[in-house]
C-alpha cells in the first residue's frame, strides 16, 4: 500500500509538470528559431526531394514517399511569405502528425530540444496578421525568441484558389 | 445500443448470404435436383433467417419464415412431394423472404397482407397432404404392418375440414396452429446427449423447460449407463433422459424445434403413442401408453437447484450403490426428493423394459432420420451464426468429430473485415515495390561480388510475388455472389412482360477481386433488364419467327489473361440499328451527314443523354441505363463491348481488371516530374511531329485525329511545369474520358508500362485538381496519377467562365 502511495505521488508529481511544462522541438529557418510541440513530432529526416503537386500554392513543395504513404511537404519559409527555401540535402524535413494526417515541413535545421513553462508563453504582439496567424505564442529561450508555430494554421490553405 | 447494431448488422450481412445461398440451392433444385442435401440446406438458410429475425423481433419476418419452414419441414420429411408447383411457390417464397428481410432492414413497412397469398398456399398445401395421408392410412393397410418408423410420419390424426382452411381467416394462426393437428396424445421423446452438446455449453434443462411449455411433462434420467467411480471420466456423458410429453395440440414438429439448436450433438428419438405404435408393441404397450412412474417430474417452475440437487443426489447414490443399482438408484432419488412423488419400484422397471425392447427398432430407426444428414460445405459455413452456441475453436474431440459429421466443416472459414484485408494487400504492395527497388540497386559489379545476396533476393523475389498472389486470391469472390441476385430479376421482369425467359450461368465461380464485384453488381442488373426487357421478344413473336418460345439470357464469366472476361448474351431480337441511329440523329449525338458502320451504331447505347430519355425506350430502342453501365465499368478501369446480330440476339461483353489494388497504367513524364495515366483510358499515343494540330480562336490548339478534332491539353503548361523538350520530341497520349469524349493530353516523354498501387493523397493531404491519386514508383519516388476527366471538365468550366 505504501508503495502504492508513493506511486501516486510520483504520478501526481508528473502530472503537475505535465501541465506546467512543454516540451519542444526548436529548428531554424535563418536566423529564427521556431518550436513545434515534441509529441506532434513523428520522424525527422534529410531533405531528398519531393515530387511537385500541380495547382497548388508555392510553399506547398510536393509529396514524399514516406514508407507508402504519401505525405506532402510544406516549405516553412515559403509559407512565412519568404520566398521559396532552395533545398540542400542539409535541409531537414520535420515530419508531423496534424490532426489525423501527416504532413512534413521543410526547415533549414533542428536545432534543439527544450523545455519551457507554459506559464512564460507570451501572447504573439497584434500587428501583422501573418504573425497572428501562424504562430501559437512566442517563448525566450536563453535570451532568444521561439515562436510557436500553429501547424493547422500553416497547412490550412495550400490550394490555389483558396 | 450500438452493440445491438452490430449484432443486426450481422444479422443482414448473414441474411444476405443465405439468401443467396438460397438461390443457388433453388437454381440446382429446379434443375432437377431435389436431394436431400439440397432441402436441408434450405431448411436451414430460412431457420436461420428465422431465428435471428426472432432475436431481433422482426415478427412479420419470422410470421413468415416459420409457415415457409413448416412447408420445407413436410417436404423434407415427405409428407410433400417436391413438384414443379411447390417448387414455384418455394422460389417466390425466397423472394418474399428477402423483401421482408429488406424491410427489416431499411425499416419501412411492408403491406400487411404481403405474403399473405403465399402463406395460405403454404398451409393449403400441408392440409390437403395430411388429407391424403389420413386416406393412405385407411386404404393401404401394408402401412400399418410395415411400419418401421412410419408411426411419425402417418399417426395424423385430427381431421379439419378442408373449408376451413382456404377460408384464410386463420391466417394468422398458420404457424400457431400447426395444420396438422393431432389427437390428444403422448409423446416419448429419448434424449440422448453427446459430449459435443456440454461442449457447446447447451444445458439439457434449458432444453427441458422448453418443453414443459409445450405440455405436461415427465422426465425420467437413465442413468444405466453411469459407471463405477473408479472408471468414472470426468468429461464423459453417461446419463440420457426419457421424456414423456403429454398435450393435445403438439406436433412432432414442434418437439423437434426445441431440439433444433442442438440437433447434432445429440440423439433424439421422438414417438407418438397412439393406435398406430400399438401395433408394433407386443406385451408392455399398455405400460408405455401410461407411464405411471414419475421419477423425475420436472415442470416449467422447476429451478436449477432442483437438478443440482438431483444430480448430487445422483452422485450420493452412486457411490453407495455402485454399478449394480440400476434400480435401486431411481427409488433412492425419489426418496430424498419430496417434490417428487415416491414410486414403487415395479412400474419403473416396467417403464425401463418398455424403452428398451418394445420401441426399440423404432427408435434406432428414428434415430437414424433424425440424425443431421451431411449438409452441404456452404451451408455448413454461413449456418454459424452468432446466436447460435459458441462452436468450439478446434475440434480436438475425436468422438466429436465423429458424430458431428460434417458439421465442423463451418470452422474452416472465418469472417474477417475488409479493412484488415486491406491493409495487408497494401502491407504487401509495398513489399513488392521494396523488393523491386532493391533488385534495382543491384548493378553488375555489386552482382558479381556478393552472389549469395543476389540469389537471396532472387528468392525474396519469388516469395514476394507468391504472398502477393495469396493475399489477391483472400479478396478474391466468385462472381456467383453477383450472378446469384440475377434469376429473380429475371422472373420478375419474366412475369412482367408477359415473356418466358430463361437464365443460364456459366463459369460463375470465376473468382474476382470483392471491390470489382461490389462494382459489378448494377451495371449486370441493367444488362440483364435490357436483355429480358427489349432483347428477347414476347413468346407469340418468338414463335413467328421460328425460335423457341422460351427466350434464353446467358451469362458468363471467364478470366483471360489479366482481365475477366463477363459476357451477357440473349437470343432475342438483336439491336434496331435504324432506329437507335434515328434517335441519336434526332437528339445530335450523330451529326446528319456521317454515316457510323454498325458496330458504331450498336456502340450509340452507351452515349449518356441517349437512354435517359423514355422515348427511346418506348419506341424499343435498346439503352435503358446502358451509359450507367459504360460509366461504372469505366470507372473499375473495364471496357463494355456490345455486338449485335439482328434477328438472333446480342452480346455484351465487359472486360475487367482482376482487381482494382493494381492499376495498369503509362508511365510518362511532365517537366521533370513522373505522371502515370491509366492504361484503360489511353486510346493511342503519337508523336508530336506526326501529329495535326490546328489553332482555334481561344489561341488553343486542336488535334485532328482521323476526322476528329480532340481538345488539346498541355500537362505541362496545366500543371505550370517547365517543359525542356523540344516540341517536335513531346508526345500525344489521347485519352478517352466519360461518355467516350476523346482528350489529347501533351507530355514530354513516355517511359513505358507498368503496373502500380494506387495511393491516396486525401489521407495527409487534400483532393488536387486534375489529380486522381499518387503511386510510389520502384525507385520509392511518388508518381502521380492523372485524372483525364477531371481536366477535361475543368478546362470546359474554364472556358465557359
Amino acid at each position: 500500500m505504501e508503495a502504492l502511495g508513493f506511486r501516486d505521488d510520483m504520478a501526481d508529481k508528473s502530472a503537475v509538470a505535465a501541465q506546467n511544462s512543454l516540451q519542444l522541438i526548436a529548428f531554424s529557418i535563418g536566423e529564427q528559431t521556431y518550436g513545434v510541440e515534441i509529441t506532434t513530432v513523428r520522424e525527422i529526416r534529410a531533405w531528398n526531394g519531393a515530387t511537385p503537386l500541380p495547382n497548388t500554392r508555392e510553399f506547398v513543395r510536393g509529396v514524399i514517399n514516406l514508407r507508402g504513404t504519401i505525405v506532402p511537404i510544406f516549405d516553412l519559409r515559403a509559407r512565412f511569405g519568404d520566398g521559396p527555401t532552395s533545398p540542400t540535402k542539409n535541409h531537414v524535413v520535420v515530419v508531423m502528425s496534424v490532426g489525423d494526417k501527416w504532413v512534413g515541413i521543410l526547415v533549414d535545421a533542428v536545432s534543439d530540444i527544450l523545455t519551457v513553462s507554459r506559464d512564460d508563453i507570451h501572447n504573439v504582439p497584434e500587428g501583422n496578421s501573418i504573425d497572428t496567424e501562424l504562430l501559437n505564442g512566442i517563448v525566450t529561450h536563453e535570451s532568444r525568441m521561439v515562436g510557436l508555430i500553429d501547424l493547422h494554421a500553416v497547412v490550412s490553405g495550400a490550394k490555389m484558389d483558396s | 445500443m450500438s452493440d445491438l447494431d452490430d449484432f443486426k448488422a450481422t444479422y443482414f450481412d448473414e441474411c444476405s448470404e443465405l439468401l443467396n445461398e438460397l438461390e443457388e440451392q433453388f437454381a440446382a433444385i429446379e434443375a432437377g435436383e431435389r436431394d436431400a442435401d439440397r432441402l436441408n440446406a434450405v431448411f436451414r438458410a430460412i431457420h436461420s433467417v428465422k431465428g435471428g429475425a426472432g432475436a431481433f423481433g422482426f415478427s412479420a419476418l419470422v410470421g413468415f419464415a416459420h409457415a415457409y419452414e413448416t412447408l420445407l419441414d413436410y417436404v423434407r420429411d415427405g409428407r410433400i412431394e417436391m413438384s414443379d408447383d411447390v417448387v414455384n411457390l418455394c422460389i417466390r417464397a425466397n423472394d418474399i423472404v428477402a423483401d421482408h428481410v429488406k424491410a427489416a432492414q431499411t425499416g419501412d413497412a411492408l403491406p400487411a397482407d404481403y405474403g399473405m397469398e403465399e402463406k395460405d398456399r403454404f398451409d393449403a398445401l400441408a392440409r390437403g397432404e395430411r388429407d391424403d395421408s389420413d386416406d393412405d392410412e385407411g386404404g393401404d393397410p401394408i402401412d400399418d404392418f410395415d411400419i418401421e418408423f412410419v408411426p411419425v410420419m402417418v399417426n395424423l390424426g385430427g381431421y379439419q375440414p378442408a373449408a376451413e382452411t382456404s377460408s384464410g381467416v386463420e391466417a394468422d394462426d398458420v404457424f400457431d396452429a400447426l395444420p396438422m393437428q393431432v389427437e390428444p396424445g403422448h409423446w416419448e421423446i429419448r434424449f440422448t446427449p453427446h459430449r459435443a452438446l456440454y461442449a457447446r455449453a447447451n444445458d439439457p434443462l434449458l432444453l427441458f423447460r422448453e418443453l414443459a411449455v409445450l405440455g405436461d411433462m415427465h422426465v425420467r434420467a437413465v442413468l444405466e449407463e453411469i459407471p463405477a467411480l473408479v472408471d468414472f471420466e470426468p468429461f464423459a456423458v453417461y446419463c440420457s433422459w426419457e421424456i414423456t410429453l403429454v398435450s393435445p395440440s403438439i406436433t412432432e414438429a414442434m418437439i423437434r424445434e426445441v431440439f433444433e439448436f442442438v440437433d447434432g450433438d445429440c440423439d433424439i428419438a421422438i414417438a407418438q403413442l397412439g393406435n398406430s405404435i400399438a401395433f408394433d408393441i407386443p406385451a408392455p404397450a399398455p405400460a408405455v401408453a401410461k407411464p405411471a412412474p414419475k421419477p423425475a417430474k420436472l415442470t416449467a417452475e422447476s429451478d436449477r437447484a432442483d437438478l443440482l440437487a438431483l444430480a448430487d443426489d445422483e452422485v450420493a447414490d452412486l457411490l453407495d450403490f455402485s454399478r449394480d443399482s440400476d434400480v435401486a438408484v431411481v427409488p433412492a432419488l425419489t426418496a430424498e426428493k419430496p417434490s417428487f412423488t415416491p414410486e414403487p419400484e415395479a412400474p419403473a422397471i416396467t417403464v425401463q423394459d418398455t424403452f428398451d425392447e418394445a420401441p426399440s427398432l423404432s427408435f434406432a430407426e428414428l434415430a437414424e432420420t433424425i440424425a443431421p444428414s451431411p449438409i452441404p460445405k456452404r451451408a455448413a459455413s454461413t449456418a454459424v451464426t452468432p446466436l447460435r452456441a459458441p462452436a468450439p475453436a478446434a475440434s480436438s474431440d475425436g468422438e466429436e468429430s465423429s458424430s458431428g459429421g460434417n458439421r465442423s466443416v463451418g470452422v474452416q472459414s472465418i469472417r474477417v473485415d475488409l479493412d484488415k484485408v486491406d491493409r495487408v494487400v497494401n502491407m504487401v504492395g509495398e513489399l513488392v515495390i521494396t523488393q523491386s527497388m532493391l533488385t534495382q540497386q543491384m548493378d553488375e559489379t555489386l552482382r558479381a561480388r556478393y552472389t549469395e545476396l543476389v540469389r537471396g533476393l532472387e528468392v525474396l523475389a519469388q516469395t514476394t510475388r507468391g504472398l502477393q498472389d495469396s493475399v489477391m486470391a483472400i479478396r478474391a469472390q466468385p462472381v456467383k455472389t453477383v450472378f446469384s441476385r440475377l434469376p429473380r430479376l429475371v422472373r420478375e421482369l419474366a412475369t412482367k412482360t408477359g415473356k418466358k425467359i430463361k437464365l443460364e450461368t456459366v463459369g460463375e465461380n470465376t473468382e474476382i477481386d470483392k471491390t470489382v464485384i461490389e462494382q459489378l453488381s448494377d451495371p449486370l442488373t441493367h444488362m440483364v433488364r435490357n436483355s429480358a426487357d427489349h432483347g428477347i421478344e414476347s413468346p407469340e413473336t418468338r414463335l413467328a419467327r421460328g425460335k423457341p418460345e422460351i427466350g434464353t439470357i446467358r451469362l458468363s464469366a471467364e478470366q483471360a489473361g489479366g482481365n475477366i472476361l463477363i459476357i451477357v448474351e440473349d437470343d432475342g431480337g438483336g439491336i434496331n440499328r435504324e432506329r437507335v441511329l434515328q434517335v441519336a440523329r434526332d437528339k445530335g449525338v450523330v451529326a446528319p451527314d456521317v454515316n457510323p458502320t454498325d458496330e458504331q451504331i450498336d456502340q450509340l447505347i452507351f452515349a449518356p443523354g441517349f437512354s435517359t430519355a423514355s422515348e427511346v425506350s418506348d419506341i424499343s430502342g435498346r439503352g435503358v441505363g446502358m451509359d450507367v453501365v459504360l460509366s461504372n465499368i469505366k470507372k473499375i478501369g473495364g471496357s463494355v463491348h456490345v455486338r449485335s446480330w439482328t434477328g438472333k440476339g446480342t452480346r455484351m461483353t465487359l472486360r475487367l481488371p482482376l482487381t482494382l489494388a493494381v492499376l495498369d497504367v503509362m508511365l510518362v513524364k511532365v517537366g521533370v516530374s513522373p505522371y502515370v495515366v491509366p492504361l484503360s483510358s489511353i486510346v493511342e499515343t503519337i508523336q508530336c511531329s506526326r501529329a495535326s494540330f490546328e489553332r482555334v480562336p481561344s489561341g488553343g490548339q486542336v488535334l485532328q485525329v482521323r476526322g476528329e478534332y480532340v481538345q488539346v491539353i498541355d500537362l505541362a503548361q496545366r500543371f505550370e511545369m517547365v517543359s525542356e523538350t523540344e516540341p517536335e520530341n513531346r508526345f500525344v497520349v489521347l485519352c478517352e474520358a466519360e461518355g467516350s469524349a476523346k482528350v489529347a493530353l501533351i507530355v514530354d516523354d513516355i517511359i513505358g508500362q507498368q503496373q502500380v498501387v494506387i495511393k491516396s493523397l486525401e489521407e495527409n493531404f487534400e483532393r488536387v485538381e486534375g489529380i486522381a491519386g499518387g503511386t510510389i514508383l520502384g525507385d520509392g519516388n511518388v508518381a502521380l496519377i492523372v485524372d483525364v476527366q477531371s481536366l477535361k471538365t475543368t478546362i470546359v468550366h474554364k472556358n465557359a467562365a
